[in-house]
């Protein structure tokens, strides 16, 4: 695998998977709408549309050779889809967009196999698509076209694109002058100042060292003017170290005697290149790269081939993408498999029975479906790559538009999170970075040095997993919460339920997550209509998370979201009460324990009381909360749960604790959903090894409503 | 229980009055599966059916309608069972070995519904098909889509979805009670 942009490792096989699809709905439309011989409206849009996708994600994996490429690709199918009638006579246009789509897969199995990839360079096909496009346009036609292509094909004149009244002048420097690139660049520079360059090859000089050695094979390619081409000689003429010269001609014959290239069979390939359309779809057209490189050609071809023969043999993609429905499915059997596996394994039937053989392959059994468990579960784990490396891109807008210097820090990218809930997070992140961006980091600069803090602002999102939950969080180093300002504006919102008085600094800077409730006088493009927070929350909570503020006044403030690792699987404690099964989650658990009558407290409603380790905790009896019927009312015979949620705790008492085990999760059936059991404290049900179904607590839900 | 007393005698009445129309062996246009509660017999087209299981161990979910029981267990699916005789505010009893839970599917929506005992599958033919008298759609009947009447009784084919649906139902009423 090619190495990319740090960051961006995960994204790869993605990218390559979307793109190869692409590709390979590029073909199959250039091919129907080739033999139906009609381009209609909506294949013209769909051709454009994969180009367009295929140049940006190209360009966000940081592969330019192949952005440029699906560029001129685009540009071309734009002026078709402008003016449609230009689809008249267009057998090229085949031609040239089957010769890109090899080119791309190519390049997509080079990417794939080549850990020391470097992008190929694309210029000839740009320069074809080039021309391409200005035949559309009606600039030039289809044998000045072929024309040029020829004289690409025989040397690298490709490089440089000659239209009509163009000339290219090939100049070499002296042999040991060294540092070709550099004289190449002065040269340039020199010509441009007093002509129009249109364009120079190596394109790098600048930058690029190595360009030199190019130079001194092939020589420095210029593009200028035909006009101009006699003044600019005169001037190479007098250019320090530069050898001999030579104007190529756009004109195949002429450009034969270009030093570095065999003339003969360069003058060949560019007819190859030109086969009935029906051969271009079979097999990637000959003549890619020109004869100078001669061997570097062949290697390149033969890759080319290889690459053809594996896109056309099945293809090998390491990605499919499977609907969730299948895998929800498959998730179900796999549970079913686990039951049923205990249900055989710990029968009542086999009590007492000496079954050593038996035992060894129940164990054997018990082993394989954990794996297999843990394999579908891998399934539909996807890394928060996706969500967090959309950031950047907001960050980089609002940075623009808002005018603060700020950077975006990406830690712990890779953490896996189940599909379900990655895509309930994208909305969330963007709001929160927004947030920070509009709100948190300060306006002026001069506030951020006061406080000893660098110019750039930092935004960072990290993520962690931990215990079955992963915490992502989104900080910002500005200003932190104004508690006093958001005491004010929840008094003038009504929002307050309790004297001003009373509020804790946490609660106070929790309170800008409540319904219709924004800090922001204005109204901005990004945020402050008040009904931002409060949709993150609940969209957070829809998916089994929680979200709490941390703030410190001209520090910053972070956003820590708690969300479940998959909704599908949690770690729960089961606790009998009656003879019913509860599962509280393990995450919430914060200890439980057996007390004696005499530690009880009571308020004066009479309401019961525990006292632990100096903090008092409410009691809620789960048999009064639920209305159920069991023997064990009295607190020494029952056992307490100490559960902890957004900062709120509550001890729960249940008859006893059964053990802990991991449930798959199951919604309450579509038909009791009109009854809120989310607000009884209930999220969902679970089916346990014996076949019988839990009731999983909310216990977020539990604590608001005792 | 007066009110089912009068129920009964109507049915009779019904009955005859269905016994005199012609019998000619017709096609057969739906299936019902039939079921006893009490002494009476009521039946729910078979296309509605998925299969018919024991009384699992039934898990109690608080905050529902009473006639709700609860959760089972049916192949790893959570399905609610409607124990059909709080649902037609009759006695409930104790579940025995004929005591049956039958899972019905409306709309993809899975739901137990828990008999006395199940007895047979019944082909429906238009002339042995009546409708209920609009006068006797109230309470119970209400639930009640047609009457089927065959040889030696008359059956009360349910209507699945007000049966599982509340529509027009005072689930409160219901729940109070």
């Amino acid at each position: 695998m090619a190495k990319v942009e740090a960051g961006m490792e995960g994204m790869v096989d993605m990218y390559l998977f979307e793109t190869t699809t692409l590709i390979d709905q590029l073909d199959e439309i250039l091919l129907r709408t080739e033999q139906a011989n009609e381009f209609t409206e909506d294949d013209i849009n769909e051709v454009f549309r994969i180009m367009h996708t295929v140049k940006g994600s190209s360009a966000m994996m940081g592969f330019e050779n192949l952005q440029k490429l699906a560029h001129k690709g685009e540009d071309m199918f734009f002026i078709i889809r402008e003016d449609p009638s230009k689809m008249k006579d267009i057998g090229f246009v085949y031609d040239l967009v089957f010769q890109m789509s090899d080119l791309f897969k190519a390049e997509i199995e080079e990417i794939r196999n080549n850990p020391d990839y470097e992008g190929t360079d694309f210029s000839e096909m740009i320069a074809k698509l080039e021309d391409g496009a200005r035949i559309l346009k009606g600039e030039l036609d289809e044998a000045e076209a072929e024309a040029n292509a020829a004289s690409a094909a025989s040397g690298k004149t490709s490089a440089v694109s000659a239209g009509e009244n163009q000339s290219v002048i090939r100049v070499f420097f002296e042999q040991d002058c060294k540092m070709e690139n550099l004289r190449a660049l002065l040269l340039l520079n020199r010509l441009k100042e007093s002509f129009d360059v249109i364009d120079w090859f190596p394109k790098d000089v600048e930058s690029n060292a190595e360009s030199g050695t190019l130079i001194q094979e092939d020589g420095f390619l210029i593009t200028l003017n035909k006009a101009d081409v006699e003044e600019a000689v005169k001037v190479i003429e007098q250019s320090l170290n530069v050898d001999t010269y030579e104007i190529v001609k756009n004109e195949k014959e002429e450009a034969a005697p270009a030093p570095a290239a065999e003339p003969a069979p360069a003058a060949e390939k560019p007819a190859e290149s030109k086969p009935a359309p029906a051969e271009v779809k079979k097999e990637p057209a000959p003549a890619k790269k020109p004869a100078p490189a001669a061997t570097a050609a062949a290697q390149k071809q033969e890759k080319q081939q290889s690459a053809q023969q594996q896109v056309s043999g099945g293809g090998k993609q390491s990605l499919i993408s499977v609907n969730l429905q299948k895998l929800d499915q498959l998730h179900d059997i796999v549970g079913e498999i686990i039951t049923t596996e205990s249900m055989v394994v710990s029968n009542p039937e086999l009590e007492g029975l000496k079954l050593e053989s038996f035992q060894k392959a129940a164990r054997e059994l018990r082993k394989l479906t954990d794996e297999l468990q843990d394999s579908v579960m891998s399934i539909r784990m996807v890394p928060l790559v996706g969500p967090f490396q959309k950031m950047h891109r907001i960050v980089r807008d609002m940075k623009q538009k808002l005018g603060k210097n700020v950077e975006l820090v990406i830690e712990g990218e890779d953490t896996e999170v189940d599909k379900s809930i990655v895509d309930n997070l994208n909305d969330p992140l963007m709001h929160l970075v927004r947030n920070c961006m509009d709100h948190g980091i300060e306006e002026d600069v001069n506030e951020r040095i006061e406080h000893g803090k660098p110019e750039k602002g930092t935004i960072k999102l990290s993520a962690t997993s931990s215990a079955g939950e992963v915490i992502i969080t989104v900080s910002d180093d500005g200003g932190g919460i104004d508690t006093d300002r958001v005491l004010q504006k929840a008094e003038d919102a009504g929002l307050l339920t309790k004297p001003a008085s009373e509020y804790s600094e946490r609660e106070i800077n929790n309170m800008i997550m409540l319904p219709g409730f924004s800090t922001n006088t204005e109204v901005t493009e990004y945020s402050g209509r008040g009904v931002g927070m409060d949709v993150v929350k609940k969209n957070i909570e829809k998916s089994g998370g929680s979200i709490f503020v941390e703030s410190k006044r001209y520090e910053g403030s972070s956003f820590i979201i708690k969300i479940p690792l998959t909704l599908a699987i949690i770690a729960g404690m089961e606790v009998r009460v009656g003879d019913i099964i509860f599962t509280v989650p393990t995450s919430a658990i914060k200890q439980s324990f057996k007390i004696t009558s005499n530690q009880i407290i009571y308020d004066t409603q009479g309401n019961e009381m525990i006292m632990i380790r100096g903090e008092c905790y409410p009691i809620l009896k789960l048999f009064q909360k639920f209305n159920l019927k069991t023997d064990i009312t009295d607190f020494e015979e029952g056992i307490l749960i100490l559960v902890e949620a957004d900062g709120k705790s509550v001890c729960l008492f249940a008859d006893k604790l059964i053990g802990e085990q991991q449930v798959v999760v199951k919604p309450f059936p579509a038909y009791l959903s009109r009854y809120n059991l989310k607000a009884e404290g209930l999220s969902g049900c679970s089916i346990m090894g014996d076949g019988s179904i839990s009731l999983i607590i909310d216990v977020n839900n539990i604590i608001d409503k005792q | 229980m007066a009110d089912m007393n009068n129920l009964t005698q109507q049915q009779q009445q019904l009955k005859e009055k269905i016994n005199t129309a012609s019998k000619s062996s017709g096609t057969e246009i739906a299936k019902a599966l039939t079921f006893q509660i009490g002494d009476r017999v009521y039946g729910v087209d078979i296309s509605y059916l998925t299969e018919i299981i024991g009384i699992p161990h039934i898990t109690v979910v608080p905050g529902i309608p009473c006639y709700i029981k609860g959760v089972i267990n049916v192949r790893s699916k959570v399905v609610p069972v409607i124990d059909i005789r709080s649902r037609f505010d009759l006695p409930e009893r104790e579940y025995d070995d004929k005591t049956c839970t039958v899972i019905i599917n409306y709309l993809d929506i899975q739901v137990g519904i828990i008999v006395d005992q199940v007895l047979e599958v019944l082909s429906v033919k238009a002339e042995n098909k009546a409708d209920i008298p609009a006068l006797e759609r109230v309470n119970n009947n209400k639930f009640i889509e047609y009457i089927l009447e065959t040889n030696d009784s008359i059956k009360m084919i349910l209507d699945v979805k007000k049966l599982i649906f509340d529509d027009d139902f005072d689930v409160e009423a219901v729940a109070a009670e």
